[in-house]
């Protein structure tokens, strides 16, 4: 894979990033996974590129809820050849 | 830079408008000030959250009668951050605790804060014609303005990092020390950011803040600790090891806990209001 091709991923870790100065530092919250949301959601990304990435950390949003249980999730590799 | 990002999302200008909307709405119908009418959708979106916040401090309780425990673990793995939150998420896995903190219902008050936001510095800009009252309770002569730029402001800001602590100290789910005082830091810290915003925000700040020291409270007293359904853990292990064992948290305190064994009524108790005194 390109670095090109990389570069829609990154721009979403950008975002996350930019969550994370802003309104991650202002609403401090632990979150009940391992790894947290957001670093899930950059792992997300950085593996599986923005598209898959970004329905990956939706979906953990949508777990991260009062009544889920939490625990150790960490992003599953990419079953392609690793770079 | 980030207002012209933002700006740039549809969504945004969308829930401007629905904050807006929304505001004009109470503002008009119970006929109260601007600056109310903040308190006032706040106290909403706090409302429509409580089944959210109860679980959660249900779930905090809960948390809380395991701290030895868990302090053991993160004493144990104190050198590997990974190791350790690893750890401490299969403790929890294998006790049933549920975490307290989640991410959902932090985020669900972003669009609020967000729309909230770009409405005050719409208001600024374009005020509703006609002559508006903007003021506050006497000392914020206009919601619209810079919280840093009249004294009111200032009273505000204070107000804002009490509240923000008090309800760190209530919400704040963690056991770890460091991340706790952290939380309890950071206002301090984002006090500068927060001067620059409207304070018509930082009312929806203090208000929600507010809101949860006082949720905090009630529920404390109204609803009694959960009735121990995992007291397993505190009945068994005095007799086998097994329990604390698989965690590697058992070792702690090895000599207390025989002698409460014999009753395990009484004492469970007693360790359950030197905790809560703790806190």
């Amino acid at each position: 894979m390109g670095a090109v091709t990389r570069v829609p991923g990154y721009l979403g870790v950008g975002l996350v990033w930019l969550y994370r100065v802003t309104f991650g530092a202002l609403f401090p919250t632990t979150c009940k996974y391992h790894p947290s949301c957001s670093e899930y959601a950059i792992q997300a990304l950085k593996t599986h590129g923005l598209v898959r990435g970004s329905f990956m950390a939706g979906w953990r949003l949508l777990r991260c809820n009062p009544w889920s249980r939490g625990g150790y999730d960490p992003v599953r590799p990419k079953t392609v050849e690793p770079r | 830079m980030t207002h012209f990002i933002l700006y740039a999302i549809p969504i945004i200008s969308s829930l401007e408008h629905i904050a807006r909307n929304i505001l004009d709405w109470i503002h008009t119908r119970l006929g109260i000030t601007w600056a109310w009418s903040i308190v006032v959708l706040t106290v909403i979106v706090r409302i429509l959250l409580v089944p959210l916040t109860v679980k959660q401090i249900h779930s905090m309780q809960n948390l809380q009668r395991f701290a030895p425990q868990m302090k053991e673990i993160q004493k144990k793995y104190k050198n590997d951050k990974q190791k350790q939150n690893e750890e401490l998420m299969k403790f929890y896995r294998e006790n049933n605790i549920n975490p307290a903190a989640s991410c959902l219902p932090m985020l669900a008050q972003l669009p609020v804060f967000i729309s909230l936001y770009y409405a005050l510095k719409q208001f600024s800009k374009h005020p509703p014609p006609g002559p508006q009252d903007f003021s506050w309770l006497h000392f914020v002569p206009n919601i619209t303005w810079h919280t840093n730029t009249f004294w009111g402001g200032y009273v505000l800001l204070v107000v804002y990092v009490g509240s923000q602590m008090a309800s760190t100290l209530f919400m704040s789910a963690t056991a770890d020390r460091t991340q706790r005082i952290l939380f309890m830091v950071m206002p301090l810290v984002f006090v500068f950011i927060i001067a620059r915003f409207p304070a018509g925000l930082v009312l929806y700040w203090v208000t929600t803040n507010l809101w949860t020291v006082g949720q905090g409270l009630i529920t404390r007293r109204l609803m009694p600790r959960p009735a121990a359904p995992e007291k397993r853990t505190s009945r068994t292990p005095p007799k086998d090891d097994g329990d604390g064992g698989e965690n590697g948290a058992e070792p702690k305190e090895p000599e207390p806990k025989p002698k409460p064994a014999a009753k395990a009524g009484p004492p469970r108790r007693v360790r359950r209001k030197k905790q809560a005194g703790r806190r």
